[in-house]
């Protein structure tokens, strides 16, 4: 198969072939002057004021057209590929936390769909990524491969760009006999895994565009919910809930609320460890029993500043030593969740200290935790020292990725980072520009006969001729 | 091989070298060419004796008859040719023209010139030369004697096309130096700004004399239509600042306007008794001259 490194170069020598086509065709130019003494009989023809160029010079014409056409196809870096097997892919595929379990078997499935041909062959490279780069060798490259994938699930480490990039090179210098190669990056694309110099690396990396399949970055799963369930949210409230309900239906939960009494006749009994409960308002006894139940069942219960009922279990299960209602007068301020979450505006706080096996997830502009978690056997209790709604915390932009954090609480930190898509700017850096399809003999990977050469020499012969014909049709005969 | 296969090109005569050898060979192929008749010879004609008297050129004296009769007579001899002859050469500017690889009109009407002079002046004729081209010009008297065919060639070399000029003046010119019947050879495009009207006038003028009169036309193959020139932007070089964008090789009308001007003039050089002789530089000068005199013959 003939392939072409720079077939903008073949376009523009044929285009350029239209030059001197249209300098033989059109140009106009005024008659010459010729003496003839019998011109008294001759008859004016206002045709032949402006005289059209005929091509006579045809050898001349052709030649010319000859040389640019070999000379932009010399600049195109032509080579022959004795074994054709049209365009091959390298598919970098994110295999870090943020993909989650659906994600992860998206991503399987088009990366197989992109490497592997109708008979289970291998038809590119297959990268795959967190904080590191695993180049696959290609006899690996089965069916059996993707479905070993799926069932180990994603990684648990963060995604690093930079790694999948700095594979890019050596898997495309591995299509030998393709013609040309693109790059698919199968990846949730989120703001962990950019880091600085990133675009440096991606230019040098890739000359054309990647490719982009997106999958869905993983949402804040409570902790102990199975990464298959989806995702729900109790909201116990007297009164409001309301923007935490808008909130937590922002995160992508199924959002429900519930008053302070009867819990059990209001949620699907079924299904009750799947979700978070998000107790703003104090729960009656048998309420708060149920909770209690559910949480050890692997349900997430976050609750806010809220009055304890009176039941040992209950005080023991919140991860908070000291009082659970807010000191009147007190001073709320700032809460920190994380270095990259910030929530102000608090009135009042409640004072008190991390119980003995808990972690603060966040802290006040002094330093006092303003809330801590409790990972129970198979789920997670969350204290938060302010009230959410009723005018100790007013509503804000960050109230859904406050919710998010406090419902993975008991998480790793580097796992409950929240993360954000990619903006349209740094996405746009890592698509990159240009042709997404690349000759492979400009990546170096073709084994093909190149006669770019052989062609330039060739043009350099016409450009001979061309200028010998030319010097004998203006040589005085 | 025919006699007409012999005839050199004229731009082959070039080649030959000065005009005095060009006529020779121009001559040589004639004589070859036309038909033979006998050949009177060279030499002085006796007529009669006469007295000496004063003043008598005393080369003419009869010494042997002196010797025998004691008395002085001179020999009196029949003239050798009582002709006069003058060429006209046109020497205008339009007469510089010449087809692509051809020769120029000029140097065309010199041939025919330089080998008409040595015909001429072999029978004993005498030859003038007379121009007409920026200014009418009397060149050369005529003589017959030896040595003038050199004046002749050497004028006929010297001429440079220059000017625009009619040539009814010149022919009037000449006219009025011939003393006695005489012949005039013009040879000239015969383009004249009134149609030809003045050069017709003249030669008729000479015709009525009683002079035989031969008009040669000189034409190249663009100029009569045989060969028409491409499309351009033409001028006349004796009117250089008048231009007329053509196309005569795909004009009809130029070819025709050309015939019907020289077929007019011709008919009305003939009808006063002046003799048409076309010619054109393509055609070998003695094939040109042959084929004249042939046709003169009969």
């Amino acid at each position: 198969m003939l392939t072409f490194a720079a077939p903008a170069f073949l376009l523009a020598g044929a285009l350029a072939m239209l030059v001197p086509l249209a300098l033989h065709l059109i140009r106009r130019r005024p008659p010459g002057r010729v003496p003839l003494p019998t011109a008294r009989f001759l008859a004016e023809d206002p045709r032949n004021a402006v005289r059209v160029s005929r091509p006579t010079d045809l050898p001349l014409l052709v030649l010319r057209m000859l040389l640019l056409l070999l000379v932009g196809a010399a600049f195109s870096r032509p080579a022959w590929i004795p074994a054709p097997e049209g365009t091959s892919t390298v598919v970098l595929l994110d295999r870090g936390g943020v993909v989650d379990a659906d994600g992860w078997r998206a991503g399987l499935s088009a990366a197989r769909q992109a490497l592997l041909g109708p008979e289970g062959e291998a038809r590119g490279e297959l990268v795959l990524f967190d904080t590191g780069a695993v180049h696959v060798p290609r006899a690996r490259v089965r069916p059996e491969l993707f479905d070993s994938l799926l069932a180990a699930g994603p990684g648990r480490a963060p995604s690093d760009y930079a790694a999948a990039l700095r594979a890019i090179p050596a898997a495309t210098r591995a299509l030998r006999g393709a013609d040309s190669v693109t790059v698919r990056m199968i990846s949730t694309l989120s703001s962990a895994g950019w880091s600085p110099g990133l675009g440096a690396l991606r230019e040098s990396a890739w000359p054309g565009s990647i490719q982009i399949t997106r999958l869905p970055i993983a949402r804040d799963t409570a902790a102990g919910d199975p990464p298959t369930s989806s995702r729900r949210a109790y909201v116990v409230a007297g009164e409001g809930g309301r923007f935490v309900s808008a909130a937590l239906g922002a995160l992508g939960y199924q959002v429900q609320v519930i008053p302070p009494t009867g819990l059990v006749a209001a949620t699907d009994t079924t299904t009750p460890d799947s979700g978070a409960y998000f107790v703003l308002a104090q729960p009656d006894r048998s309420t708060a029993v149920e909770l209690l139940s559910r949480t050890r069942r692997g349900a997430a219960l976050i609750v806010a500043s809220t009055a304890v009922v009176d039941s040992g279990a209950w005080s023991t299960m919140m991860p908070w030593d000291g009082p659970f209602a807010v000191r009147p007068n007190s001073a709320g301020g700032t809460m920190w969740l994380g270095a990259d979450l910030r929530v102000g505006g608090a009135a009042g706080r409640v004072e008190g200290r991390t119980a003995e096996g808990a972690r603060t997830v966040g802290a006040w502009d002094d330093g006092r935790p303003a809330a801590t978690a409790l990972r129970t056997r198979t789920g997670c209790t969350v204290y938060l020292g302010t009230a959410l709604e009723g005018g100790d915390l007013p509503f804000q932009a960050e109230y859904p990725a406050m919710l998010g954090r406090l419902a993975r609480g008991c998480e790793s930190q580097d796992a409950t980072t929240i993360d954000r898509p990619l903006d349209s700017g740094a996405l746009q850096v890592l698509r990159g520009r240009g042709a997404s399809s690349i000759a492979a003999n400009r990546l170096g990977a073709a084994g093909g006969i190149a006669f770019g050469r052989w062609l330039l020499a060739a043009a350099l012969l016409v450009a001979l001729i061309e200028t010998m014909l030319a010097y004998r049709r203006r040589a005085p005969r | 091989m025919t006699a007409t296969a012999a005839f050199l090109p004229p731009h082959l005569l070039e080649r030959i070298g000065g005009l005095d050898l060009i006529a020779k060979t121009i001559v040589r192929g004639f004589q070859s060419g036309i038909h033979r008749s006998p050949q009177h010879g060279s030499g002085e004609d006796f007529a009669k004796h006469r007295d000496y008297q004063q003043g008598d050129d005393v080369r003419y004296v009869d010494w042997k008859l002196f010797a025998r009769t004691d008395r002085l007579y001179v020999r009196e001899f029949e003239e050798r040719s009582n002709l006069q002859c003058w060429l006209v050469m046109d020497t205008s500017a339009s007469m510089d023209y010449a087809d692509p690889g051809g020769v120029p009109k000029s140097r065309y009407a010199a041939y025919v010139a330089a080998a008409l002079a040595h015909l001429m002046l072999g029978a004993g004729d005498a030859v003038g030369l007379a121009a007409f081209g920026a200014e009418p010009r009397l060149l050369l008297a005529p003589r017959s004697r030896r040595g003038h065919l050199h004046d002749l060639l050497m004028q006929l070399e010297r001429m440079s096309p220059s000017g625009s000029g009619a040539a009814g003046a010149a022919l009037d010119r000449v006219g009025g130096t011939m003393q006695r019947r005489g012949r005039v050879v013009l040879i000239s495009d015969l383009l004249e700004e009134d149609d030809g009207s003045g050069l017709v006038t003249a030669l008729a003028r000479l015709r009525a004399r009683g002079d035989e009169v031969i008009a040669m036309r000189v034409l190249t193959a663009a100029e009569s239509g045989d060969r028409p020139p491409g499309a351009g932007l033409f001028f006349d070089p004796e009117q250089p600042q008048t231009e007329l964008p053509a196309t005569p090789d795909a004009d009809a009308g130029y070819v025709r306007r050309v015939r019907a001007y020289y077929d007019g003039l011709a008919d009305r050089l003939r009808e006063r008794g002046v003799e048409y002789v076309p010619l054109t530089t393509s055609q070998p000068v003695e094939e040109a001259l042959v084929a004249w005199v042939n046709a003169r013959r009969g």
